[in-house]
């Protein structure tokens, strides 16, 4: 081959100017291994083009230069890591038998199921069942209370209805002219009854005493409070009374009335 | 070209560029944009944000085909040069161009006719093209329509009615007026 013949040829410019076809681009670059001389006249080409290009440089956008580096950065932080020499161990943990793994998977886990669904069903159901006895014994206590209670205030009001019975109406004095109080007196078995209508609140350390005036002569029949839970109270029997008399006295009551403290008195029919 | 100052040779470069040095990338941005944007747009001669994109893509794709470079086979710059020139024509192929293109009137006659009549293209006085003003029309219009349009010799020979040896030789005579030119 004439080298210096293929180098006027214009096939160097075809190849670098990117005009050459395949076959002429591998015959170029097969002859460049061999004739130093080509490869000098095509860097002589290429410098020349290189040298025109720059001269010719027009200023590009002025956005492109970030965009191009963003995207490097980019692809160099997107780059897949380095497989690990070392990779997890990673021990599956798999039935024998594929087919019949699935199966018992799907029964394990709905025996689980199962099972936390009954724990929880009886759970709930022992939980109810103990609320339920609690409050079942909440309201017997409720129920022998209110019975209790209902029965009192039955046998006490019987007293009221006994035909026997003798009401003598406690009005207050001049010391307490709001007092007053009902007692009932069954002469047939000297029952005494109590019924506190208005009573004024007395100290922590005083309390009302109930007397009976027989021929003059004041007989104790029990101490009461201001207020109490019980509709009636049951003082103490006497056999005969002219009149009744309610006195402030001490805590649990004097064996002698303080008559300067009397808050009411009531005459009995035994008295006239 | 000046090699890039932080660079004593273009291996130097060459080397960087190819560990991912985007330091290195971005000298060589600095360096080289101007030359490959003013190829670009003298092949996108209408479109200057798409000939901004296409200079984008090509230097994404030189940042991903460095590996590819050998410099046995040539200068970086040359290897540049025609990653921009296949990029920007394959823009200009693309459908996306060409319906972008389909209002605006086009010289359908221009690679009609014979090579002996002065065809007029639409040559902007700038790079390579400055230089094909040079060249006798004949010969211009052929390297136009290779090198700028992206065209085969066999394309061109059926478009221009004329032999496919005769568009090689004048093709081959161009490049070498071309040669002159640039020395």
């Amino acid at each position: 081959m004439n080298i210096k013949e293929y180098i006027e040829s214009g096939i160097i410019e075809a190849y670098v100017l990117g005009l050459a076809n395949q076959a002429e681009r591998a015959e170029f670059e097969q002859l460049c291994t061999q004739y130093p001389e080509l490869v000098a006249a095509r860097r002589e080409f290429e410098e020349g083009l290189e040298k025109h290009a720059s001269e010719q440089a027009m200023q590009p956008p002025s956005g492109v230069k970030v965009k191009v580096l963003e995207a490097i950065v980019d692809a160099t932080q997107g780059a897949p890591e380095p497989v690990s020499s070392n990779p997890p161990k990673i021990i599956t943990m798999e039935n024998e038998k594929k087919g019949s793994s699935g199966l018992l998977r799907f029964v394990a886990a709905a025996s689980v199921i199962l099972l936390v669904g009954l724990a929880w069903f009886t759970y709930q159901s022992y939980k109810q069942n103990k609320d339920l006895e609690s409050r079942n014994a909440v309201l017997n206590e409720k129920l022998n209370s209110t019975q209790k209670t209902l029965d009192a205030i039955v046998d006490e009001t019987s007293v009221l209805k006994n035909p026997n019975t003798t009401v003598v109406n406690m009005v207050g004095t001049k010391v307490a002219p709001k007092s007053s109080a009902n007692v009932y007196w069954d002469s047939t078995n000297n029952n005494v009854f109590l019924v506190v209508k208005n009573m004024p609140q007395l100290p922590s350390d005083k309390q009302y005493q109930l007397w009976a005036l027989i021929d003059g002569k004041p007989t104790d029949l029990g101490v009461f409070d201001s207020k109490s839970d019980k509709v009636i109270l049951k003082m103490k029997d006497t056999r005969k009374a002219q009149a009744f008399a309610i006195t402030i006295e001490k805590q649990g009551g004097s064996p002698t009335p303080n008559l300067d403290s009397m808050q009411s008195l009531g005459k009995t029919l035994q008295s006239q | 070209m000046g090699i890039p100052n932080t660079y004593n040779t273009e291996q130097e470069l060459v080397l960087a560029l190819k560990r991912r040095d985007n330091q290195a990338f971005s000298i060589l941005y600095d360096n080289y944009a101007g030359a490959l944007y003013s190829i670009i747009k003298q092949i996108i001669t209408d479109n200057a944000e798409l000939a901004g994109d296409v200079l984008q893509e090509v230097f994404i794709n030189i940042y991903r085909k460095i590996d590819t470079y050998d410099q046995t086979k040539g200068r970086l710059f040359t290897w540049m040069l025609n990653i921009a020139r296949n990029a920007s024509i394959d823009t200009l192929r693309s459908k996306s161009y060409q319906n972008s293109q389909k209002n605006q009137e086009l010289p359908d006659n221009v690679y009609k006719g014979t090579a002996n009549q002065s065809i007029q293209l639409n040559v902007d006085n700038i790079g390579l093209k400055k230089v094909l003003e040079k060249l006798k029309p004949e010969h211009r219009v052929l390297v136009e329509l290779a090198y700028f349009k992206g065209f085969t010799h066999e394309e061109i020979a059926d478009m221009m009615s004329i032999p496919l040896g005769t568009v090689k030789t004048r093709i081959r005579n161009a490049l070498l007026q071309l040669r002159e030119y640039l020395q």
